[in-house]
């Protein structure tokens, strides 16, 4: 299994300079001169000769080659650089704010758990029923709206009307608790149709016959016997789900006003700040990465026919 | 223990009312006391006050000027208490307030000011305003009394003192040993405890000369998304927003704030939205029934109506009455599809769609930045739509902040939309910045080029006594007028919103400013 984790590792290292080399081109390419935006910041009415003498000195007439490899070179010893628009350095910035994104989807995944397996079971448990169309309504519901809709319904229901939590913020739990639904509920819909179907199937095959058989309840059934079984489909969905919510942060963050590593990656696109832009875009692509690696070290546990396969490699 | 599903269910449910109860006990325990809490759409930043960086409501809590840009166009004591403008223009003398200290205790006198000015007064990074590209020197006559020289007489001189940077005052204790700029102190009401992304606190100065806030804190709540901010308010969360630079609120939500019960202030600011004609890369725009069809194609009052809820005032003039030297006002052109047609067929252009002159078409591009003017887009989106109706193919390009701040200035634009700087940059921040073709206004670009006729009326403005200055202003305006040299389209309204436990608000007077001087909190 090292083997073959060793052999992710890799491909992951490569993949990372891949995805960095694109988006840096698509970032520097994005129309807007920065420079022109820095030197507003100098002085209110920057002349011609200001903002190409900022050009120069951020080095901005370099070939993009060139670029990129300073900033590939520096981001290698741990310097992310510096922000065109504050001065300051990336690094300490996106450290201060990298609980704040890892908090919400931290949050968002396991609401999105606990939605998903109670709606699943829900519908497993009473195939058929009422019950099982409600979460059948509320899986479509919850797939079909865009989180800033949810967003903005949760914080008109809950807190402009009922007051029960506040309306932005990251102090105290309440203030979580509505940006974890937001950002939850779209993978939450996803998955519970994971645990419904991948419950239904497993209840379909002959070990739950012969469960059955032997004078096992349905609910028995399915804890102990059919939930292993989709554990694998599970945890590679809400791997993929992962992804989705970390980049769904850039629309809860704001909407919340939560200062995370998203909020930042929005500033630093309105301002053409693309050593934060690219910073920022570091850290999603290396948290795809380990969260892919994640769920496959998860499938090889959960799937004795792949850990079999780990162990031969 | 064997777990089933009764086991989870009820575990669930015990989760849910904790964490349902929870935010109930977490706001019980809160409660805003006696803290005023203001919408930010970013955070303060670098408030320098002689850097150009952080937000210009934050430094007007902690830094003041000589004297304060009033309503009108007056100017009120604020650290001087007296001015003269002696020699032509050529010299100004301060009488400086007695008594007033800095937040860390140090005193405000003639040495404190000059180690100020000294500090942006003549730079290069200032050239932009008139008293410093002409600064002679200056002269301590006593502890309380200071002389300014200049090189010429100062058009706007008051105005630029009373500007929020860099004419602000900071402590000369408040800087390293080289001279650089290390913490946010000045004269004013509030001193900043802290500030984080999240957004900045402020403890009322004690100490403070004027009349002190009836509340002992101030928060500055970062909320960059405008529908979060329009829900704070609803529920209470924050007590004030708005301001166009601060927290902007648009039409639309100003509206929906007064039909949920929420106070909205909705003023005539004092900028205006016009539209810029570009001749020179569309030769079509030269011609003076063509700019005239244009200016008559198209309903201003209905999109005011649709677009801004009929807050955003149509405008003839590129300044609103609140400004200075704004001229006599011009009837807001209606639309007239017939009157336009007609003018445009004196013109030459012909031909039913698309109307054709010696095998060009006629038209036009429309550059537009949401990020400059929010709305801007669907501005442009009704011209076309109208434009249309008369024979004038309007395309609509729009850009990004960066990319506006190239395409300008370089006039790669037949139609654009600029916006009038605003008090207490005018009327002559307008006039020179935006209309004399010799000024570098940098990135802002000009409003319109016309060296042969335009620039000698703006310099005769300029150059005017007091005596002669309205009817020079008048003639700029006339010529803008009758020669359709540009559009004004709307009058920028200033638009706050407050919660009921805010009373005694009024608008400020520039959008500078954070108005929270004369405000109580009622619970």
């Amino acid at each position: 299994m090292r083997t073959l984790i060793s052999i992710r590792l890799r491909n992951a290292a490569v993949l990372l300079v891949l995805a960095t080399m694109l988006c840096f081109t698509l970032v520097v390419s994005a129309p807007g001169n920065v420079a022109v935006l820095i030197a507003e910041l100098r002085s209110p009415k920057a002349t011609f000769e200001q903002i190409r003498a900022v050009e120069e000195e951020l080095g901005l007439n370099d070939p993009l080659v060139v670029r990129y490899g300073n900033w590939l070179g520096s981001a290698l010893k741990g310097d992310l650089g510096v922000s065109y628009k504050t001065g300051e350095s990336i690094g300490p910035a996106l450290a201060g704010r990298l609980h704040v994104t890892g908090i919400l989807v931290a949050g968002g995944a396991i609401f999105a758990m606990i939605l998903s397996f109670t709606l699943g079971f829900i519908g497993a448990l009473m195939p058929g029923s009422i019950g099982d169309a409600t979460t059948r309504i509320i899986a479509l519901l919850g797939a079909s709206m865009p989180s800033f809709f949810v967003g903005a319904l949760l914080i008109y229901g809950l807190a402009v009307e009922l007051r029960l939590l506040p309306t932005f913020g990251s102090a105290g739990l309440s203030s979580w608790i509505m940006p974890w639904m937001t950002i939850g509920l779209l993978p939450a819909a996803v998955l519970s149709r994971v645990v419904r179907v991948g419950l239904e199937e497993a209840m379909a095959r002959p070990f739950a016959l012969t469960a059955s058989a032997k004078g096992l309840s349905r609910g028995r059934i399915i804890f102990r016997h059919a939930l292993p079984n989709i554990a694998p489909t599970y945890i590679n969905a809400l791997g993929a789900q992962g992804g989705a919510m970390v980049v769904g942060a850039v629309v809860v963050e704001p909407l919340f006003a939560l200062k995370g590593v998203a909020d930042l990656f929005l500033q630093g696109v309105l301002f053409r700040d693309f050593m934060v832009v690219q910073a920022c875009l570091l850290v999603f692509l290396t948290s795809f990465i380990i969260l892919n690696l994640l769920v496959d070290i998860g499938m090889m546990f959960s799937d004795p026919k792949l850990r079999r396969q780990g162990a031969n490699a | 223990m064997q777990t089933n599903r009764r086991t989870l269910l009820k575990g669930m449910a015990g989760m849910t009312a904790i964490l349902a109860t929870n935010p109930i006990i977490a706001l019980a325990q809160e409660g805003a006391g006696g803290v005023l809490r203001v919408a930010a759409a970013k955070p303060a930043g670098d408030l320098n006050p002689h850097a150009f960086k952080g937000l210009w409501a934050v430094q007007d809590l902690i830094f003041e000027p000589l004297l304060r840009y009033e309503h009108g166009g007056r100017f009120s004591p604020a650290l001087a208490t007296e001015w003269q403008v002696e020699d032509g223009g050529r010299l100004l003398r301060f009488k400086l307030r007695q008594n007033v200290k800095f937040h860390d205790g140090a005193p405000w006198n003639a040495e404190a000011m000059i180690w100020n000015l000294d500090r942006w007064i003549g730079k290069d990074s200032t050239a932009w305003m008139n008293a410093s590209r002409l600064f002679a020197g200056h002269k301590v006559i006593d502890d309380y009394t200071v002389e300014i020289t200049f090189k010429e007489p100062v058009l706007g001189l008051l105005n630029e003192f009373s500007y929020v940077r860099p004419s602000r005052f900071l402590s000369p204790k408040s800087v390293d040993a080289a001279g650089n700029y290390q913490k946010p102190i000045g004269t004013g009401a509030w001193m900043e405890e802290q500030a984080t992304n999240d957004g900045s606190e402020f403890e009322r100065f004690d100490d403070y000369w004027g009349d002190k806030p009836g509340y002992k804190h101030l928060e500055l709540m970062v909320l960059p998304d405008s529908r979060g901010r329009m829900a704070a308010i609803r529920a209470g969360d924050i007590d004030l927003t708005g301001g166009e630079f601060l927290a902007p609120i648009k039409a639309t939500e100003a509206v929906t704030l007064q039909a949920a019960g929420v106070p909205v202030v909705v003023e005539q600011g004092t900028s205006t939205i016009v539209a810029g004609l570009n001749p020179d890369r569309n030769p079509a725009l030269k011609d003076l029934k063509v700019r005239q069809a244009i200016n008559i194609g198209f309903d201003r009052n209905a999109i005011s109506q649709v677009l801004y809820k009929g807050l955003a005032q149509p405008a003839a003039n590129i300044f609103p009455e609140t400004v200075h030297l704004s001229g006599k006002r011009f009837p807001v052109p209606a639309r007239d599809p017939e009157a336009a047609r007609k003018l445009l067929d004196e013109a030459g252009w012909v031909g039913d769609g698309v109307r054709e002159k010696d095998g060009q078409t006629l038209s036009i591009e429309i550059v537009v930045s949401e990020e400059q003017i929010a709305g801007s887009r669907s501005l442009a989106e009704v011209m076309q739509a109208q434009l249309g109706e008369i024979g004038i193919d309007v395309k609509i390009r729009s850009v990004d902040h960066a990319s506006r701040h190239s395409d300008i200035p370089a006039r790669h634009f037949d139609i654009a939309l600029f916006t009038t700087f605003g008090a207490p940059y005018e009327p002559f921040g307008t006039i020179i910045g935006l209309l004399l073709s010799t000024y570098d206004n940098g990135v802002d670009g000009k409003l319109v080029i016309d060296p042969e006729h335009l620039d000698p009326l703006v310099n005769a403005a300029a150059s005017a006594s007091e005596d002669t200055v309205e009817q020079a202003t008048q003639a700029i305006h006339d010529y803008l007028h009758d020669q359709v040299s540009c559009l004004p389209l709307f009058y920028v309204p200033s638009i706050w919103a407050h919660t009921n436990r805010v009373s005694g608000f009024k608008a400020p007077s520039t959008e500078y400013d954070l108005p929270y001087k004369g405000l109580a909190l009622n619970f």
